[in-house]
């Protein structure tokens, strides 16, 4: 048995052990015990999927008991490194849990449901064939699901939540199989190594591409699929909605790259130019409703939908540079949708946390009412703090060099030698950049906003007066979320190394560790090493910390009751500016995208129409693409409904009649 | 390498001494052209060593990010002054003056300085805070799309490599893509450095401060250090406009001779450019903050402009 | 020596043709429109003098003299001196000035696309440079869709027509002088006269809003 076969043999002997736990262990250890077996369970997919990153090899046959071949599971590196990302953050989020889940997120369901979504997730990439990638697919909805529907007896809103999420995974789903269908319809086979000689030139191969690419969009939470994650989210304690954010979406991902590295290679133009459509309208569509949100989890889930944009930008690029033959360019932008990948599972799963965090220590989301929680909850802040640096990309994190080679990618691969590749991709690079620039302008806004107005500045409320750091069982998961994230960022160069040798052996990019574990894509020629930069900025602190130093020993910080506040003395907390007012400007300027509702309503004194006794403003911006889109085909499908009620009105005889017309008819359209 | 190191160190220690007389300049400029006598062209180095020997307040809500989020803004408009190619175009091991690692160095400036204004929690703070960085959000596809312009002659975004190509193809600065960028790149650094039309630097009403209003509540030595940072900052961003639009006197070999000439050039091209700013803001007013997006708009078409055309012409 | 500095002339000309037409979007005033107009009169004839000293041609010259006089001096003259006579000179566009200038940058990317299509054959420096007339074609029409006032639509009509002969130079070194000639001076009349038709129109009805005169037909 090689290390492989052990380790998947292990999840499955895991998951039995967690959900017999979750059932079995009464309430008072359930949470433990159920956690740590979590936690274990994840643990064993970041081992397994690390020794497959690595090149080890195993499977696991399962002769099922449906009429077809046995189910073959075996990672390749490409499904070793996306196991060990979604394990990874599986680990995290499951010791958050033990710390975290109360009441309903503790119960026999939610704690079984998070091992079998955990198991579901991490088996995904292990898949070979199409029957077991789809059966592992909807064990992970099915657990997901489940473990939303734990929250159920608690909250009402989680129920019409839990509506939109099945109504999309079920969409997405669909997608995925008709995709696979026309694929294997094609090939006459479902192993995914037949699927592979398809050439993607042919008209199936492009229609199981748009096929594939809704449903694994979907699945990355990519518009216009993406209705369900504000409304999910927020909904979802922080773990799950770590697990979920962190962690699910990157499957949608491994499947765009299973299609686009593994099974069709080399597409067409329009391909890579269709991802890239898709992912640049995802991002900024993303990052402009998160830029406005005040919900701290609607927030950072939007923020996904944007990061995913990224990645699928990225991927597109790498379709359509290798397409003009720039492979350097193509290369680096594949690489760079990896990068984005590990770093945003990095980042999210960090961010989720420090919201589950908060929202434990306060019982709010809302960031209106939040603020000072710098100082009450040190950890949580620092941890929120480093991730939110990478959700800006910012220097030195992990989401910093993500999108340093992705914006390198796009500035190499119009030219090649001074040449231009192709029209497309001459109009496409600088649009893409305007576009990832944009996103990252706002994304800087956004993070600034959420952990300046949570962390920073005074309580808003008697609730964010009140907070306590969180146990230390929660805070340690954080805070090694947030070395990721720097740590990921530091050593771009072993990180980059292990990403290529992920895309092998159909595709090779060429980078190397430079300096101190710099990366040095050699396709493009472009070097970063972020450690070399962070000491220099230690070399030029020195002379300014000494300043600091001789200057305070002379003249020590006082400190005053009240902020100057340009001589304002009476002012209150509520003077401040709120996540609302931070946004007020960014909303009048893409008015026309965001679609605002305003109410303001006046009350004056008495008679008089000058002195005014309260003003009551209200805005709130709603998710234009579930209002304008899915309403009206909602609207219509109802329509239908009432349609289909009129010959649904359960009479026996009108449904033995249907039978017999239809019977009729085929007999009718057999006989000609 | 040591050159390299030598000449970066050279930058550093100039534009620490150079930038505040930048203001200076800038400052004394616009009092003679607005009919008044003027502080002098030293008043920002006075006013640096008053505010370094006074006790800083701070307010009790405030927290540790009112002291840390100046030193951040001055590490990171040093660390500009260490990378950008303002004396000499020499490579750093390992540090090339890559655009986009230099942009995302001043973007964390941006947001510590976008932080402390949120922290004393303050109406004033928080609005001033909210500008700047819708500005910075909005400015950012600018600033990268004309580097994208700027790196297309030199098939590199590396900005030494950048200056090195036009100082030896003066053709590249007057041809219409190099001139679309670097107008789209004067704005976009414009409005990063908050100068008119963007932000009023001299003003004294709240209501229309976008700088000014962030740095309220920071006092004594954190008061020095957000000044000095800014300073710094507009005095990099200006000697790298400088040295692209007039390449010339750059240090590209080292040379004793060369280091002479190269201080001077930059410390010329940067005075120059802030009275030339200085002449330019007597005859600019501040645009309402509501038709700053429509500038920025405006520049942003001009760099994707300058992207397209050169496709068109060579 | 003249060949080396051809290509970075040529590129300079059809730049700063670009550049006008851009801003004539930007700005809402109308005078400071027309000052925009002649700025790219002149543009257009320093482009047509270039080819002109390029192909050693005196005919071109000439047209370049009379492209100076016409569309440089004698149109924004007459446009300036009418405009002075009225009261309103803003204009309020139908679209924003943002979404205006996405819009230009989005025409000249799509009459790159268009043109590298139709002169992929063509290698010469002039013909490169041919997209910029197609997208002042398109900001002419841009101008003349969203622009409310007679007068400013009449700037999109005269960028509209420099487009067109911005392309005609550039592709094929220019139209005859005698062609040229018939051209520019009937575009000259044509303002003229709904220059002519403008005033009596604002005499009339106080204003010349596009929009209000739909009345007029009633």
């Amino acid at each position: 048995m090689t290390p492989v076969e052990a380790g998947m043999l292990g999840q499955v002997a895991l998951l039995a052990a967690a959900v017999a736990a979750a059932l079995l262990v009464p309430a008072r250890w359930r949470s433990r015990v159920g956690g740590i077996l979590c936690t274990l369970l994840a643990a064993a997919g970041v081992v397994t999927g690390v020794i497959a990153l690595s090149g080890g090899q195993g499977s696991l046959t399962i002769p099922a008991a449906l009429p077809m071949d046995p189910l073959v599971l075996s990672p390749d590196r490409l499904g070793g490194l996306v196991m060990v990302v979604v394990s990874a953050v599986g680990v995290l989020a499951s010791l958050f849990g033990i710390g975290s889940a109360r009441v309903a997120s503790a119960s026999r369901t939610a704690w079984a449901s998070m091992a079998v979504f955990l198991f579901g997730m991490q088996l995904v990439p292990a898949a070979t064939d199409v029957v077991s990638f789809l059966l592992l697919w909807e064990i992970m909805t099915l657990g997901s699901t489940a473990l939303l529907l734990a929250h159920h007896a608690t909250r009402g809103t989680v129920a019409s939540a839990l509506v939109w999420y099945s109504a999309m995974s079920q969409l997405s789903f669909f997608f995925v199989l008709a995709g696979f269908a026309v694929l294997a319809g094609a090939t006459g086979d479902t192993g995914f190594a037949a699927l592979a000689t398809l050439d993607p030139a042919s008209w199936q191969a492009g229609l199981a591409f748009v096929l594939l690419l809704l449903g694994f969009g979907g699945k990355a939470e990519l518009v216009p699929l993406h209705v369900w994650v504000p409304r999910v989210l927020p909904e979802a304690p922080g773990h799950v909605a770590a697990a979920m954010s962190g962690a699910m979406v990157n499957i949608g991902v491994y499947g765009a790259l299973l299609v686009c590295v593994r099974l069709l290679p080399n597409g067409p133009a329009w391909w890579g130019v269709l991802i890239m459509v898709l992912g640049g309208v995802s991002a900024l569509y993303g990052i402009l409703q998160a830029s406005v949100a005040s919900n701290l989890k609607v927030l950072l889930a939007y923020s996904t939908t944007e990061n995913m944009g990224l990645v699928f930008l990225g991927l597109g690029a790498s379709v359509l540079l290798r397409r003009d033959h720039a492979t350097g360019a193509a290369d680096a932008a594949l690489l760079a949708a990896l990068l984005l990948m590990v770093s945003h599972a990095a980042f999210k799963a960090t961010l989720f946390l420090g919201a589950g965090a908060v929202a434990r220590s306060t019982r709010e989301m809302n960031l209106d009412r939040l603020g000072g929680l710098g100082g009450r909850m040190p950890w949580t802040a620092g941890a929120f703090g480093a991730a939110a640096l990478g959700a800006a990309a910012l220097p030195v994190t992990s989401g910093f060099v993500a999108e340093w080679m992705l914006l390198q990618a796009l500035v190499h691969g119009s030219r090649v030698g001074g040449e231009v590749v192709s029209v497309t991709a001459s109009v496409a690079m600088p649009l893409a950049v305007a576009v990832i620039a944009l996103t990252a302008g706002l994304a800087l806004l956004t993070f600034v906003k959420a952990y300046g107005i949570a962390f920073l500045a005074r309580p808003r409320s008697e609730k964010a007066k009140q907070a306590r750091e969180v146990p230390l069982i929660m805070r340690i998961p954080l805070v090694i979320g947030a070395i990721l994230v720097i740590g990921l960022g530091l050593l771009p160069g072993p990180l980059a190394e292990a990403l290529a040798s992920a895309v092998g052996p159909a595709f090779t990019p060429d980078v190397r560790t430079i300096g101190l574990a710099g990366v040095d894509a050699r396709g493009i020629d472009v070097v970063l090493d972020p450690a070399t930069v962070v000491a220099i900025a230690a070399l030029v602190l020195v002379p300014v910390l000494a300043a600091i130093l001789v200057s305070a020993r002379r003249h020590p910080t006082r400190v005053s009751p009240l902020p100057w506040a340009g001589g304002g003395s009476r002012l209150r907390p509520r003077m401040q500016y709120t996540a609302t007012s931070y946004a007020e400007p960014l909303v009048r300027v893409f008015d026309d995208v965001l679609r605002p509702t305003r109410d303001v309503e006046v009350t004056h004194v008495g008679e008089s129409r000058y002195l005014v006794e309260r003003v009551h403003v209200e805005q709130s911006v709603s998710d234009v693409i579930e209002t304008r889109f899915y309403r009206p085909v909602l609207g219509l499908a109802q329509r239908f409904g009432i349609l289909a009620r009129r010959a649904q009105n359960g009479s026996i005889h009108r449904y033995l009649s249907y039978s017999f017309v239809a019977l009729l008819v085929v007999l009718i359209v057999v006989s000609l | 390498m040591i050159p390299a190191i030598a000449v970066a160190l050279l930058q550093l220690v100039l534009f620490v001494l150079l930038s505040p007389l930048l203001i200076g300049v800038i400052r004394q400029v616009r009092a003679r052209l607005e009919g008044r006598a003027g502080a002098g062209v030293w008043q920002p180095w006075r006013d640096v060593r008053k505010l370094v020997a006074k006790d800083p307040v701070r307010a009790a809500d405030s927290s540790w990010m009112l002291a840390a989020g100046p030193v951040t803004l001055l590490v990171s408009s040093l660390l500009l002054c260490v990378l950008l190619p303002l004396v000499g175009t020499l490579p750093l091991p390992l540090v090339p003056s890559d655009l986009f690692v230099i942009v995302s160095i001043m973007l964390i400036g941006v947001v510590a300085l976008a932080l402390v204004g949120l922290d004393a929690g303050t109406a004033f703070g928080g609005m001033g805070s909210s500008r700047h960085m819708t500005v910075a959000a909005l400015v950012e596809p600018t600033l990268l799309l004309a580097v994208y312009a700027l790196s297309i002659p030199a098939g590199t975004s590396t900005l030494s490599l950048i200056v090195e190509t036009r100082l030896q193809n003066p053709a590249v600065i007057i041809s219409p893509v190099s001139l679309l960028a670097m107008v789209a790149l004067a704005i976009a650094i414009m409005a990063e450095t908050s100068r008119l039309p963007i932000d009023n630097p001299s003003t004294h009403l709240e209501l229309t401060m976008l700088h000014e209003a962030m740095v309220l509540e920071a006092s004594g030595r954190d008061l020095a250090w957000l000044e000095l940072g800014s300073w710094l900052k507009l005095a990099a961003l200006l000697g790298l406009l400088g040295n692209l639009i007039l390449p010339w006197g750059v240090l590209t070999e080292f040379t004793v001779a060369g280091v002479l000439v190269g201080l001077a050039a930059v410390t010329a091209k940067i005075l120059l450019l802030g009275a030339l700013l200085s002449v330019g803001e007597v005859f600019l007013a501040k645009v309402r903050l509501f038709r700053v997006p429509e500038l920025l708009a405006g520049s942003f078409a001009l760099a994707l402009l300058a992207v397209t055309a050169s496709y068109l012409v060579a | 020596m003249f060949d080396t500095v051809y290509p970075q002339l040529i590129g300079l000309c059809t730049g700063a043709l670009l550049l006008t037409s851009a801003l004539l979007v930007w700005r809402h005033s109308l005078l400071a429109s027309i000052r925009l107009l002649s700025v790219q009169g002149f543009a257009l004839a320093a482009l047509v003098a270039v080819i002109g000293l390029e192909e050693g041609e005196a005919e071109v010259i000439i047209v370049s003299v009379l492209v100076l006089l016409v569309k440089g001096m004698a149109l924004p003259w007459v446009l300036a001196h009418e405009t002075r006579a009225t009261t309103r000179t803003d204009e309020a566009p139908r679209l924003n000035p943002t979404a205006g200038l996405l819009t230009v940058a989005l025409l000249t990317i799509l009459s790159y696309v268009v043109a590298s299509r139709l002169l992929s054959g063509d290698t010469s420096i002039s013909a490169h440079a041919a997209p910029i007339g197609l997208a002042m074609v398109l900001i002419g029409f841009l101008l003349l869709v969203t622009r409310r006032q007679a007068g400013s639509q009449l700037i999109g009509f005269l960028v509209l027509d420099n487009g067109i002969a911005t392309v005609a130079f550039l592709t094929s070194g220019g139209v005859p002088l005698f062609l040229e000639l018939g051209i520019s001076l009937d575009v000259l009349l044509v303002v003229v006269i709904l220059y002519v038709f403008a005033g009596r129109m604002r005499n009339k009805f106080g204003n010349t809003d596009i929009d209000q005169l739909r009345k007029l037909h009633d």
